[in-house]
Parts: structure tokens; C-alpha cells; sequence
């Protein structure tokens, strides 16, 4: 990945989309969980990050099967 | 072919004349020698300061109470206009609609070389560079004595440095115009903030292209950027971060958000859509630009960002600048029938079946493309109502004032946080300015106002920036007990007030020490003239 002449494929742009959507979506939720006596549930603020994590996990899973086309 | 000339000719026409309408207002504000925007007061104050060799990031807890929470590099260009010509007005604005023109020209540029180098793409990199221009967003702040469009210009040229730098094959060169890119993107930052989000959507494309390039100049460029700003917070005692951090942290309100965002989209949903069909193109047929992963980057960001207080919907500018690239990339290639598709499950899904009909949509993009131009330009309609000419021209084409200003604008002034600005100023504001002025004038003691042209014209201090203090003190880094001191001790024998942006405590006092005495009304705003009780 460190290479000199590497660039990144379609497939590994896709996983990497897949790794941080999963991430960020689990990191949102978690926020409500750790810390539980905040008053509000899910805000508004929330609910884009969640909107933004689960758009970018689809799109991470449409590019997977683009192979190793450069990104 | 005809029918394709007929109407981007048209629209070239229409694109033109809001170019009219943004020189006269340009030079309409270029004129006008107070406060048009308010705060553009205190960039000019802040020029002043740098001109005397002082921060303006000083102390705001002791007279006179000033500081600034805007980074350095626009009022530090300004400084030589400063000593020639002193606390002036024109050549802040004149420096922004100039940046207006630099961006315009540089999105052009891209479009043309993006778009196939020849006549079809000269001629809609033209109308690109236009449609940033006509953009009611844009043609609110280009003029004014703010940084944020300077910010936009430093982006955008950072961006087309960027672009095409890393495929450049000797090495010397590559590193020159990756140092350039850096660069801009620096003085893009130390412009304005907001220039992170174009710094970070830069870093992921290069990133993606090619990590190892992208963390050596990345963590280059983020050691620069560090010891600028170390170094400013040493010089200033910690007021650069207090001011420019500290006080940048605000509020989010959701409403304002999502009012701006659905502004953005009802201006520019004509030209969204070549710009997000190219986005789709790359992301699935084609290598990701960074007019794409920048376009991203910065509308989903600036799209949170101005749910903040204080934001607006200059906060989208740069991404109608990327937006205006992509879509006119877009035009030009659909024109020059120059698009590719590499085979894959999508292309098997999407486009094999459509290859047979390919001539029809070849023949049907001819006319939808400037068809984009025009519903743009009809979207983005505005223009004064008054006047000897723009008053015949409403007249004839039955357009009405909608925002009371003499001045028809597509929102209507009506969004929450989208800017009331745009209308023509009048001799009758500038009268007013100078009645203020006179009031100020007639005192020797000390005034307080909430604009610093006013006390600038007097020849009195500048005391305050009322929106860092209120800022502040809102998140506990303010203390205004010297202020609300000498306001009980009544020691200002004047007070002007606008939006009565000061804090609570402030106001309180204000208005148990002072009397209204008048209202001076200047650009549709009432200037509130207070005196203290007897």
C-alpha cells in the first residue's frame, strides 16, 4: 500500500468505504450507549451521521465487485 | 446542431447580463462607504491593526474590547492599500470581486482542460465560469470586505494545481506543483477556516491515488500549518486561539441547516445534476477526479457547517465553485460525445442496453445540455427593479421587487440565515451614514458602536467586535465586567446599536443606563441612537 506506484482499485476503495461506513455507523450508535444519561436519544445531528455512514457502506458494497480497476 | 447553438447562445445572453447585473452592483458597493454587510467594519479594523505592525487577536476583556476570529492572510494582503490609502472601504471589496474573477477564470480553465481542449469546451468553460458568477450565493459576498470568497479563490486554485499534479512523470516538476497545491491550500486556511473541508477532500484524493505521496505531504503540509498557527498563538499570548478555536465553536440549529440546504438545491438543482451524474461516472466507469472527491467533501460538510450560528449560505460557495466544474466537465463531454465506459457489471446493467440508441441520446444531449444552462439561469433570476435602466427592464419583463429593496432575488429574502443582501445602495443610505457619523462628531467622549465605520469616519477608537465578545461569552471565555463597568459609569456619551450582537450582561446595562434617543435608518436597517439616562 506504501509503494511507490500504488493507487488504490475500485475493490480496495470499496472495502475501505465498507470499514469506515461499519465504523462510523457503530461509533454514532455507541455515542448513546456510552453515554446513556444524555437526555434526547438520536439527534438531528445523529441522524445525518447515520444517513452518511449507511450511504457511504452501500456505495463501499457496489465497488467492491469493480475489481481492480483503478480508483 | 441549429437548435443547440439557438439556445446555448441563449443562455450565453442570460449569463451575460447577470454578469452586468454583478458589475454594477460591484461597483455600487465599491462606492458605498460604511458598512454594507455587517462586520465588513471590523476587517477593515483588522487591516488597520496589521498595517500598525499590532494583532488583532488582542485582549478583549480590557479596552477597547477588540479582537477577531478570523485568520490573517486576507487583511495581511490589504496592508499595502492600508498605508496608501487608510481606513477605506473600496479596495477590501475591490480585492474580493477581483477574487470573484480569478475563481471564475480558474473554473474555467478546468472545464476546458477537463473537457477536450477545443471550441466546444472553451465555449462552456465560459458559461461555467459565468454560472459561479450568477449564483445569487456567490454575487451576495463577492463584492464584500470579507474573506470568505478570497478563501474560495486560494481553494479553487489549489484544487486545479492539484488535479492533474500527480501524473507528472519529472519528478522536480511534480514536487513543484505539489508544493504549489500545499501552498494555496495554506494560504486557503489561513484565510478562512473553513478552507479545512478543501484541505481534507484534497488529502483523500491524493490519498486514494496515491497513499504514500498523500501522508509524506500531507504530514508536511499539517507541520507548516502547525507552526503558523503556534507560532501566532505564542505572539499573541493565546488570543489567536481563544478567538479563531474557541469562539468558532457554535451552536448547531438543525432548521437553518436544512433551510440553507434545500436554498442550494432549488438555485443550482440544473446544474446538481450534470455535476452528480459526472461524480456516478467516475465513481463506477471511470477514475475519481478531484473536482468529485472535492465536490463530496465539501457539500456534505459545508452543509453541516451551516447549521452553525453565524453561518450562512456563503457557506456553500465553494461548493457551487465545484459544482460549476463538474457540471461544465460534464456539458463539454457530452457535447464532444466523448464519454467512455469501462465494461463491468454496471455498465452490462446500465448501458449495454442503451448502446443502439447511442446517436438519439448523442443528438438528445445537444439540446438537454444548454437546456441545463437555461433552467439555471431561470432559477437564479435576479436583477434590481429600480433605476434607469434595470427599471425599463423589469417594467418590460414585469418582474417585481420581492424583497422590498428595489432588488428581485429567487429566495426573496425569506430563508432563514440566507443572506438579506444583494439590492443596490442609495444616496439616501449614504446620507444616513454620515448623519450617524455626524452624531458621533459632535461628542468628544467616548462612543460605542456596533459597526466600526461609523467611528472610523469620526475619528473616534473603534471600541468592541460585539460578535467575538457575545461569542465568548457564551462558552465562558469572556468577562465582561470592565465593559459592563464603564457602560454603568456611563462613561460612553454615545451608543449605536444594528442587531444588538453584544452580550446578554451588555445589553442589560445598555438599557438600564441609557435612553433611546433615535432610530437612523441605512440600507433597510434601523441604527439604533442611544444617549446616557439623565
Amino acid at each position: 500500500m506504501f509503494g511507490e506506484d500504488f493507487t488504490f482499485s475500485k475493490k480496495q476503495l470499496g472495502i475501505l468505504c465498507v470499514v469506515l461506513g461499519v465504523a462510523g455507523l457503530l461509533a454514532v450508535l455507541s455515542i448513546d450507549i456510552l453515554d446513556a444519561g444524555r437526555e434526547g436519544g438520536i439527534g438531528p445531528a445523529q441522524r445525518i451521521a447515520i444517513g452518511l455512514t449507511i450511504l457511504l457502506t452501500l456505495i463501499g458494497l457496489t465497488l467492491i465487485p469493480l475489481g481492480d480497476d483503478p480508483a | 446542431v441549429i437548435a443547440n447553438r439557438v439556445l446555448l447562445g441563449a443562455a450565453l445572453v442570460i449569463l451575460l447580463f447577470y454578469f452586468v447585473v454583478y458589475v454594477v452592483y460591484a461597483g455600487n458597493l465599491i462606492r458605498f462607504p460604511f458598512d454594507y454587510d455587517q462586520g465588513e467594519g471590523f476587517e477593515l479594523v483588522d487591516v488597520l491593526m496589521f498595517s500598525r505592525g499590532e494583532w488583532p487577536y488582542a485582549d478583549i476583556e480590557t479596552y477597547p474590547f477588540y479582537g477577531s476570529i478570523y485568520p490573517p492572510l486576507y487583511h495581511v494582503l490589504l496592508v499595502p492599500f492600508a498605508w496608501i490609502f487608510g481606513p477605506e472601504y473600496w479596495y477590501g471589496r475591490l480585492f474580493s470581486f477581483l477574487s470573484t474573477l480569478v475563481t471564475s477564470a480558474a473554473i474555467g480553465l478546468a472545464v476546458y482542460r477537463e473537457g477536450g481542449r477545443n471550441n466546444t469546451a472553451r465555449f462552456i468553460a465560459v458559461l461555467s465560469g459565468l454560472a459561479f458568477l450568477s449564483s445569487t450565493i456567490v454575487y451576495h459576498i463577492g463584492p464584500l470586505f470579507r474573506q470568505h470568497i478570497s478563501m474560495i479563490m486560494f481553494e479553487v486554485l489549489a484544487v486545479v494545481v492539484l488535479a492533474r499534479a500527480g501524473e507528472i512523470e519529472d519528478t522536480s516538476r511534480r514536487r513543484g506543483q505539489l508544493l504549489l497545491g500545499f501552498a494555496l491550500l495554506l494560504m486557503a486556511g489561513y484565510t478562512k477556516q473553513l478552507a479545512a473541508f478543501t484541505a481534507l477532500g484534497a488529502l483523500v484524493f491524493l490519498f486514494i491515488r496515491n497513499p504514500r505521496r498523500a501522508i509524506f505531504w500531507g504530514a508536511g503540509f499539517a507541520v507548516v500549518g502547525a507552526a503558523i498557527f503556534a507560532g501566532i498563538d505564542l505572539a499573541t499570548g493565546g488570543h489567536w486561539w481563544t478567538q479563531t478555536i474557541v469562539a468558532n465553536v457554535k451552536d448547531f440549529f438543525p432548521h437553518q441547516a436544512e433551510g440553507l440546504l434545500l436554498v442550494f438545491i432549488r438555485l443550482h438543482g440544473w446544474l446538481l445534476i450534470p455535476a452528480l451524474l459526472l461524480v456516478l461516472y467516475e465513481l463506477y466507469f471511470d477514475r475519481l477526479s478531484i473536482y468529485s472527491v472535492w465536490f463530496l467533501t465539501v457539500t456534505v460538510l459545508n452543509a453541516l457547517a451551516a447549521g452553525t450560528w453565524g453561518a450562512g449560505d456563503s457557506y456553500y460557495a465553494t461548493s457551487i465553485a465545484a459544482l460549476c466544474m463538474l457540471s461544465g466537465i460534464f456539458a463539454a463531454r457530452t457535447l464532444n460525445c466523448t464519454w467512455g465506459f469501462r465494461p463491468n457489471y454496471l455498465s452490462r446493467l446500465l448501458i449495454d442496453p442503451f448502446r443502439r440508441f447511442g446517436p438519439g441520446i448523442a443528438a438528445a444531449g445537444m439540446i438537454v445540455i444548454p437546456l441545463f444552462y437555461l433552467g439555471y439561469a431561470r432559477a437564479v433570476f435576479h436583477m434590481p427593479t429600480e433605476g434607469p435602466i434595470f427599471g425599463e427592464i423589469a417594467t418590460l419583463l414585469s418582474v417585481e421587487d420581492n424583497t422590498g429593496y428595489g432588488f428581485h432575488d429567487p429566495d426573496g429574502y425569506t430563508t432563514l440565515a440566507y443572506a438579506q443582501i444583494g439590492h443596490l445602495t442609495t444616496q439616501a443610505d449614504i446620507d444616513a451614514g454620515y448623519e450617524i457619523v455626524a452624531l458621533m462628531q459632535q461628542t468628544d467622549g467616548l462612543v460605542l458602536s456596533e459597526e466600526a465605520g461609523f467611528s472610523l469616519a469620526a475619528g473616534h477608537d473603534v471600541i468592541t467586535n460585539p460578535v467575538v465578545l457575545m461569542i465568548l461569552s457564551w462558552v465562558g471565555a469572556y468577562d465582561s465586567s470592565e465593559l459592563v463597568g464603564m457602560i454603568e459609569a456611563q462613561e460612553f456619551t454615545l451608543i449605536v446599536l444594528r442587531a444588538q450582537f453584544y452580550p446578554a450582561e451588555v445589553l442589560q446595562a445598555i438599557g438600564e443606563y441609557y435612553v433611546h434617543e433615535r432610530e437612523v435608518r441605512m440600507n433597510g436597517f434601523d441604527y439604533i441612537i442611544l444617549r446616557p439616562e439623565p
